[in-house]
């Protein structure tokens, strides 16, 4: 049988596994006694084992054995967890990732009857010495082997088993708090609550994100688990252990109680994200199709005409919406790697980090994830070398030895925001400051850096006050490098910093990266568009509340005072004669607000972005372009620029 | 057997909704009560299969009723009924005792789906 099909389906498994494994990890590091999060780590691994034994992946099998044993001494209760196994656990972990990518890249298959690698056989030495060692302790061990406590209460013959359960509330879901508390004290009538991913207190407060999980120790199948938690109600999508059932929200309490239809398990297949990508460019391309049609079917005015072009048009819409939905995917999927390379950064520092990652469950579009992960890790590598401080440095400053980094997504209206933020030192502004003096990019008698500007100097190619580098950061690249990718997405960075405080960097995404909605808008000749997400109102240029304050135009909009740019100065067109009449378009990026003349707005349309090369100087004031609906082009308006 | 209701609410106008939402469904509304100390001894007296509450009454809250209620009995079944941005409130509720909510501005499709989750 010709394995190497599967071998992608292999590949992408593993990873999910250790993935897992990597999370358990860390679990287990900061709890050494708990015994979940060894049972996670020994199912993942004997999973791998599994599937690369069938692949006939020998060093992956055999790592995976060793680690297997261990790992089953340690269950057992035969091997403490002390740091250094740990640390070996962690050394396996990674082994077993670098033996997985090897196996398939070289295609070593069944046949193949190559060496394993030195450094696998090494760590292969490794383990079997540990757990060799661990054997020595068994006859004394044995009475305290952690089997679960009885409960009287449930049947004692059936097997307890942990149980990961994994919840998504339905969308429009009224006081979400109250309903996710009523999930887990039912969980609770079904077996014990290990622990609520995030903690009940978050979820009570409605801190979290589209889900949650339960680790519940019971001993109920996995339909009853699943039906008890729809019949809860205003539930979506029921997980247990990895096995999905969607609900549907209505009829689902109707049946609840019947029968046990209530779980439906979802069928799924895995679709290459190329097959997708094509799709959607497919997709793009009616959008601007459709914008057509309707341009040309409102010209000739037949109803029936009108009639199937309005059909067509609302289908491709659907279509659109759902080939989108199916390439969302949770920011989890990426993220989950995060705290072992927090951990990893912070050890070779020796540094002490909280590292939290809320709003795993909200899902990104996958193009836009994938693009997504190099500047968060950049973010979250610059708090941990330049941000968080050293124990020492932190008690002195009287502040607790450990630092908080917290990574956040969250959505605001059609924006996701990312959020990267610690509690460390702060910019250090004088230096950032004198440094920019030096380098000439601010004047010489410059007193203080807002905000503002210290995003923009320290954004500027090759700036950086790195005292040594590091291999983590410290390069002169960084910021900059987020900047320039985010900008690309048609997003923004905004930027806070207190000294001795923190600082907290903000990442402003539009939800998808393809398709935006927009609103066009002329200017003397030519039509831009301004992507909507951006855009708070618009109103008519009224020249009796234009007034100057410090050398710039300022509208008054209600209590507000509002910046004006003049968008045909801005494109050096010449200014338009008196008295004609002008629309303002509210600009909000964050916190701020801008208002952006035009000469006239033109409509709105869903726009498809086609991304030009963002390094050129002189289209700093656009993310990329687009076809409108009659086929002429037009540029996208990079709002975070103007602002 | 149609199950029967206990309303506790401190307008008549949700507690004529609320049970003519029920009542239409076949339940048997047997009493109401417009503040808390009302919503506990009528349940003593009655022993309702189920009871609506609301959260702010006056003279004793309605968490307070779901207090004494679960604590006089056990297994009582009571529906909270909140407004938007009660989420504390509610989970207090729910920490007392409750066993479900709905948010109003009631939709009668939505009451009747809480009322069967509590009873089912």
């Amino acid at each position: 049988m010709d394995l190497s099909r599967y071998a992608e389906l292999f590949l992408t498994e593993s990873r999910e596994h250790l993935s897992a494994m990597n999370h358990a990890l860390l679990a287990l590091e900061s709890s050494p006694e708990a015994s979940e999060p060894v049972g996670a780590i020994f199912r993942a691994v004997h999973t791998v084992k599994g599937m690369s034994a069938t692949m006939g992946y020998r060093a992956v099998t055999e790592l995976a054995h060793e680690l297997e044993s261990v790992l089953d001494r340690v269950r057992r209760g035969e091997l403490a967890v002390t740091a250094d196994v740990t640390e070996l656990l962690f050394e396996a972990a990674d082994a077993l990732e670098q033996a997985i990518e090897g196996a398939v890249q070289t295609g070593a298959g069944a046949a193949d009857d190559t060496a394993v690698p030195d450094a696998i056989l090494d760590l292969i030495a490794r383990l079997k010495a540990r757990a060799a060692l661990a054997t020595g302790g068994i006859a004394a061990k044995q009475v305290a082997e952690p089997s679960p406590a009885p409960d009287p209460a449930r049947p004692s013959h059936a097997a307890t088993s942990n149980r990961l359960i994994r919840l998504r509330l339905a969308s429009g879901t009224a006081l979400r708090g109250a309903r996710a508390l009523l999930l887990v004290k039912r969980a609770a009538s079904l077996g014990t609550v290990l622990e609520v991913i995030p903690p009940v207190e978050a979820l009570q407060a409605e801190e979290f994100g589209a889900g949650f999980s339960i680790h519940l120790d019971c001993t109920a199948p996995r339909e009853e688990i699943v039906r008890a938690m729809f019949a809860v109600g205003d539930v979506d999508r029921v997980e247990v252990d990895g096995v999905e059932t969607v609900g549907q929200p209505h009829q689902q309490t109707a049946a609840d109680g019947q029968a046990g239809s209530a779980a439906r398990p979802t069928r799924q297949v895995r679709i290459d994200l190329q097959r997708l990508d094509a799709l959607m460019n497919m997709i793009g391309e009616l959008v601007i199709a459709r914008g057509r049609l309707l341009d040309l079917a409102a010209r000739h005015g037949d109803p029936a005409l009108d009639e199937a072009v309005a059909l067509a048009a609302r289908l491709i819409g659907e279509m659109q919406d759902e080939v989108m939905l199916s390439r969302m995917v949770p920011v989890g999927q990426v993220f989950d790697r995060f705290p072992r390379l927090v951990r990893d950064a912070a050890h070779g520092l020796g540094k002490q980090i909280v590292f939290t990652v809320e709003g795993n469950d909200i899902e990104l579009d996958r193009s836009m994830l994938d693009e997504i992960g190099d500047p968060v890790v950049h973010l979250l590598r610059n708090a941990v070398d330049h941000g968080i401080e050293t124990p020492e440095q932190r008690r002195a400053a009287g502040k607790p030895a450990s630092g908080s980094l917290v990574l956040s997504v969250s959505r605001e209206r059609s924006t996701v925001l990312v959020r990267v933020e610690d509690d460390g030192k702060g910019i250090d502004r004088e230096r950032v400051l004198a440094r920019a003096k030096e380098m000439s990019f601010v004047e010489k008698d410059k007193a203080a850096l807002s905000d503002e500007e210290l995003m923009r100097i320290i954004a500027r190619p090759g700036f950086s006050t790195a005292e040594r580098v590091t291999d983590l950061s410290g390069r002169g690249v960084g910021i900059d490098v987020v900047m320039n990718r985010v900008r690309a997405m048609g997003g923004a960075v905004e930027m806070r910093s207190v000294p001795g405080r923190g600082t907290a960097v903000t990442v402003r995404l539009p939800h998808t990266l393809a398709i935006v909605r927009a609103l066009l808008a002329r200017v003397r000749d030519e039509v831009y568009a301004v992507p909507l997400a951006h855009v708070n109102e618009t109103v008519e240029l009224d020249a009796r509340s234009v007034r100057r304050v410090q050398g710039r135009e300022v509208m008054l909009l209600r209590d507000d005072v509002l910046p004006l740019i003049r968008f045909d100065e801005l494109l050096r067109v010449g200014a338009n004669g008196a008295g004609a009449r002008h629309q303002v378009i509210v600009l909000e990026v964050g916190e701020r607000r801008a208002g952006l003349v035009v000469d006239e707005l033109t409509g709105q349309q869903d726009i498809v972005v086609k991304q030009f090369d963002p390094a050129r100087e002189s289209l700093a004031l656009f993310s990329g372009a687009t076809i409108l609906g009659d086929g002429a082009p037009a540029l996208i308006v990079d709002v975070g620029s103007l602002l | 057997m149609s199950h029967t209701v206990l309303v506790c609410d401190d307008a008549i106008f949700m507690r004529t909704m609320i049970s003519d939402i029920l009542s239409q469904s076949g339940f048997e509304v047997i009493g109401e009560a417009e503040t808390g100390v009302q919503a506990i001894e009528k349940y003593k007296q009655l022993r309702p299969d189920l009871v609506t509450m609301d959260i702010v009454m006056p003279d004793m809250g309605g968490i307070d009723a779901v207090r004494e209620i679960t604590k006089f009995d056990g297994n009582a079944r009571i529906l909270m009924c909140s407004a938007m941005g009660q989420q504390a409130l509610v989970v207090e509720a729910i920490q007392a005792g409750a066993k479900d909510f709905v948010v109003k501005p009631f939709q009668p499709s939505r009451v009747l789906e809480a009322v069967q989750r509590v009873l089912g």
